[in-house]
């Protein structure tokens, strides 16, 4: 029980005279409001030289069929290659002093356009333009997919990844669990009617929303209104991925990979923002990443932690995964410590000083996580959707501060009991593995 | 001190940058937003206020030889030390790490041929007692057995994990090739075994040297008050502090046309590098950063478009490193058609020796504007900024002193296509240092 201990004696010197706490940090304040249905949020740094611009279209993977698995990723990169002017939308955006760039996730599509702030609204015409006429020509769609693929096999050698992936196949059915890039075969059954199909079905302006930070000049008001209104009218059903029951007798799923050691991810189910549980799944994902990480004077990269957790919640409902890097600890004591942790934060509440140190160490890290615009701009569209208010990013900063230790025995309880474990392994393993 | 010893101390005290006479009282002007002071018992703080996530970056930047100050050259010494010293708990109060970890935030020491950094992240509220405890431990440094032990177990670890990145491989390989002595020709991370033949005596005389408020530029940036520089704890009276640190080496630039260094590697990978003007040359400086933007930014670069469609697995960087006295054009490549991405980037930097058009050359310095503003928005971003800069002898010129209107900008607006040309004319015309890396590699003619 050599994890328990290592656990116990953490939590033990958890006790030692703990900082005071300085109370919640804040954002400069949000404000919010709607252009039709659209709902805009904004977070203005009016010191910054940048602007940054969030569009969430409801095109996400929940939307996609599993025969066209990557269907979301294609349409959003015909939509960069799309002439405007004479030169494809992204560079011509590179020309007129930004950038523009996009990621898919479950719920939505969202582009990220950032630029000199008094450009971001010529900027932001451009990509009103590709929007209203997207090229989805054979041509534009059979480049974007060349590149997808040789997306897709970096992922593939990328071993926590793979596990990630292997654990949302697991529990989300359908198209939820689906690669983020698609795979060779779902790629290559994409037609090029079938992304324009998915832009008219999906990029539905009364389902998108924008978000706003850094440096806000009065003209963006009038481009973000173009932006909404250079969408496909109409708005979606509201989506919720399905999920698998997960059986008390944890489902194991193994799979071998071209990477240079094995990883176990396990999965949880969790609360989704806006909760009464987020707070709470904020301090079991801080918990969980350093209750069993060795001490280390710097901050370990990913390649560098033994374990490790993320939560999740670009989907509906959210997840939780921890992992373990095979090279630096044995998964197997490592999940085992794992389960004695779960088990004890679901029988008893945790002390006053332990949670004040794990919440702190929570608001660190989503500060920390939360510096770029890109980044301000996600949260601020995210949380805005998830219903924490007019101002969503402070709102879910004070849901942590008043998590109880209460909370967090509940969430623990409701959600860190049942899991999926998901195994990479290289694809020749050294003896003994 | 032989005759020969005190002439190149000489020699290199008369070249040292002036980041550190700012102690004297010399202090630049940053910009209207950027509050520049003397610490109390000497050396700069940099305070640059901003809006944004409630978060600040600390951090102490160092100019010290990396591979020491002894004529025996030491890799890895200084990156041990800063470590080391990292991870003593003090006498009074908790250790840096201990604390930067306990409230969320992320804990950075890098190292550099000539300079040392150590770099917080944490929340805003939690700034002032980070900016005590760091100063606490770094102008006045305690070393612990524990504290050297868990140092270089670390490093070790580090060290261990950049073998794996091509793109250290190849920055280690071209320096070393450019520099036939001094601290840049010897990696600055060091390998696992010269770490571990590292004491801890080693450690403590260089810490000793090398870290205190004399020799030191404190930076914070991010919702922080110029005041808080006020939270730095004092550390040793200059008479007590040991004397100015120097240079243990001449730095000597290669004076033959470097041979190709081939070494074996999972992936084929390439490198390539050039001498290039020092920091004090700001206009071809930039110039020279223009070129590697527009070649190699990822996503935009030419090169880096280029190979998005024709070799989508492929990796390009390319850049150039302010130095002092001398800067280094860097550019590493890497794919599994190797030899399709490296002529790609061959036919890029050949294009540079010819004017851009007109229309082309005032997008790309936009283009270029924009990305070097997209790298200065975080605090992290600002403070690396400023430490570097002020470090290698030229605060003023930080792209982030001044904003759109200080001395970098202005050099970048002053540039024009003639001169781009001309200047990749003067530094690149001449043979590289060249690194390839590969699974099987072969001699190769040097190009």
């Amino acid at each position: 029980m050599r994890n328990a201990l290592l656990l116990a004696a953490a939590f033990g010197l958890l006790g030692a005279a703990p900082p005071p706490a300085p109370g919640p940090a804040r954002f400069p304040a949000a404000t919010s409001a709607y252009v039709g249905t659209t709902r805009i949020f904004a977070e203005s740094d009016a010191g910054a030289q940048l602007a940054g611009l969030q569009i969430f279209v409801g095109g996400g993977l929940g939307r996609q069929t599993p025969s066209v698995g990557g269907v979301a990723a294609l349409t959003a990169e015909c939509l960069l290659r799309t002439p405007v002017n004479g030169v494809q939308l992204r560079d011509a955006i590179a020309a007129g002093g930004g950038s523009l760039q996009y990621t898919v996730d479950v719920r939505s599509t969202h582009f990220y356009l950032e630029g000199l702030a008094e450009r971001v609204p010529a900027l932001a015409a451009l990509v009103a333009q590709a929007l209203a006429a997207p090229d989805f020509s054979p041509g534009s769609v059979a480049a974007a997919r060349a590149l997808l693929l040789a997306r897709g096999e970096d992922t593939q050698s990328n071993a926590l990844a793979t596990g990630i992936e292997m654990f949302r196949r697991s529990y989300y059915e359908g198209a939820a669990g689906l690669p983020l890039l698609g795979t060779r075969a779902s790629l290559s059954n994409v037609a090029a009617s079938d992304v324009a199909d998915f832009y008219k079905a999906n990029y539905r302006r009364g389902s998108a929303s924008l978000s706003a930070v850094g440096h806000i000049v009065p003209e963006l008001a009038g481009a973000e209104a173009n932006l909404i209104a250079a969408l496909p009218e109409g708005t979606l059903a509201p989506l919720a991925a399905k999920v698998t029951a997960i059986p008390e007798q944890p489902p194991r799923i193994v799979a071998r990979r071209d990477v240079g050691a094995p990883i176990v991810v396990v999965g949880f189910a969790a609360a989704d923002p806006g909760s009464a549980d987020f707070g709470a799944m904020l301090v079991l994902e801080s918990l969980l990443s350093n209750a069993f990480e060795r001490n280390s004077t710097t901050s370990l990269g990913l390649r560098e932690r033994s374990v490790g957790a993320f939560y999740f919640y670009d989907a509906t409902p959210a997840s939780l995964i921890f992992y373990v890097n095979g090279n630096r600890v044995d998964p197997s004591l490592a999940i085992r410590g794992l389960v004695v942790v779960a088990q004890s934060l679901a029988k008893r509440p945790l002390a006053a000083d332990v949670l004040r140190r794990y919440k702190m160490a929570a608001e660190g890290t989503f500060l920390s996580d939360t510096v770029t615009l890109a980044d301000r701009a996600y949260v601020l569209g995210t949380f805005g959707s998830a219903g924490f208010g007019n101002d969503p990013v402070n709102a879910a900063l004070a849901a942590l501060d008043r998590a109880s230790a209460a909370d967090v025995q509940r969430a623990a309880k409701r959600y860190l009991q049942r899991y999926i474990v998901a195994l990479v392994l290289p694809r020749q393993a050294p003896s003994g593995t | 001190m032989s005759r020969a010893g005190a002439a190149v101390l000489a020699a290199l005290l008369a070249a040292a940058p002036s980041a550190v006479r700012a102690a004297g009282g010399d202090v630049p002007d940053l910009g209207p937003s950027v509050s520049v002071g003397l610490l109390a018992a000497g050396g700069t703080s940099i305070v640059n206020p901003l809006g944004g996530a409630p978060v600040a970056a600390i951090e102490l930047w160092y100019r010290a030889p990396s591979t020491g100050f002894a004529l025996k050259p030491a890799p890895s010494l200084a990156r041990l030390a800063a470590q080391a010293v990292a991870a003593s708990k003090p006498l009074v109060g908790p250790g840096l790490g201990s604390l930067v970890n306990e409230v969320g935030g992320r804990l950075a020491i890098s190292v550099f041929p000539d300079s040392i950094e150590i770099s917080a992240l944490v929340p805003a509220s939690n700034a002032p007692r980070v900016v005590r405890t760091m100063t606490t431990v770094f102008f006045a440094p305690v070393l612990s057995d524990d504290g050297f032990r868990a140092a270089q177990r670390d490093v070790i670890q580090e060290a261990a994990l950049e073998t794996f990145n091509p793109e250290t491989l190849l920055r280690d390989a071209v320096f070393g090739e450019l520099f036939s002595n001094g601290p840049e020709h010897y990696p600055p991370l060091g390998g696992p075994k010269q770490i571990a033949e590292l004491s801890e005596n080693d450690v403590r005389a260089f810490a000793t040297r090398a870290f205190r408020s004399q020799n030191a530029v404190l930076v914070v940036s991010g919702t922080v008050d110029p005041s808080i520089t006020g939270s730095a704890a004092p550390g040793r009276p200059a008479e007590e502090a040991a004397r100015e640190p120097e240079a243990h080496a001449p730095r000597q630039l290669a004076t033959a046309p470097p041979e190709p260094v081939q070494k074996a590697f999972d992936l084929p990978a390439g490198g390539y590098g050039w001498i290039g003007p020092p920091i004090a040359d700001e206009r071809e400086a930039t110039a020279l950063d223009f070129i590697a933007d527009y070649l190699f930014r990822p996503e935009g670069g030419v090169v880096s478009r280029e190979l998005n469609e024709s070799d989508p697995d492929a990796f390009v960087v390319g850049q150039f490193i302010t130095l002092h006295d001398p800067g280094v054009v860097f550019v590493a490549y890497a794919g599994k058609r190797i030899d399709s991405v490296r002529a790609a980037v061959d036919r890029g930097l050949a294009g540079m020796h010819k004017p851009l058009a007109a229309q082309a050359f005032a997008a790309a310095r936009l283009a270029f504007e924009y990305n070097l503003l997209h790298e200065l928005q975080t605090p992290v971003e600002l403070a690396d900024n400023f430490g570097w800069y002020a470090i290698e002898g030229n605060p003023a010129y930080a792209p982030g002193a001044g904003g759109r209107g200080g001395a970098y900008f202005k050099a970048a607006d002053s540039l024009t296509p003639e001169f781009v040309a001309a200047t990749a004319d003067k530094y690149l015309s001449v043979p590289p240092a060249v690194a390839r890396l590969g699974p099987q590699n072969k001699p190769e003619a040097t190009k």
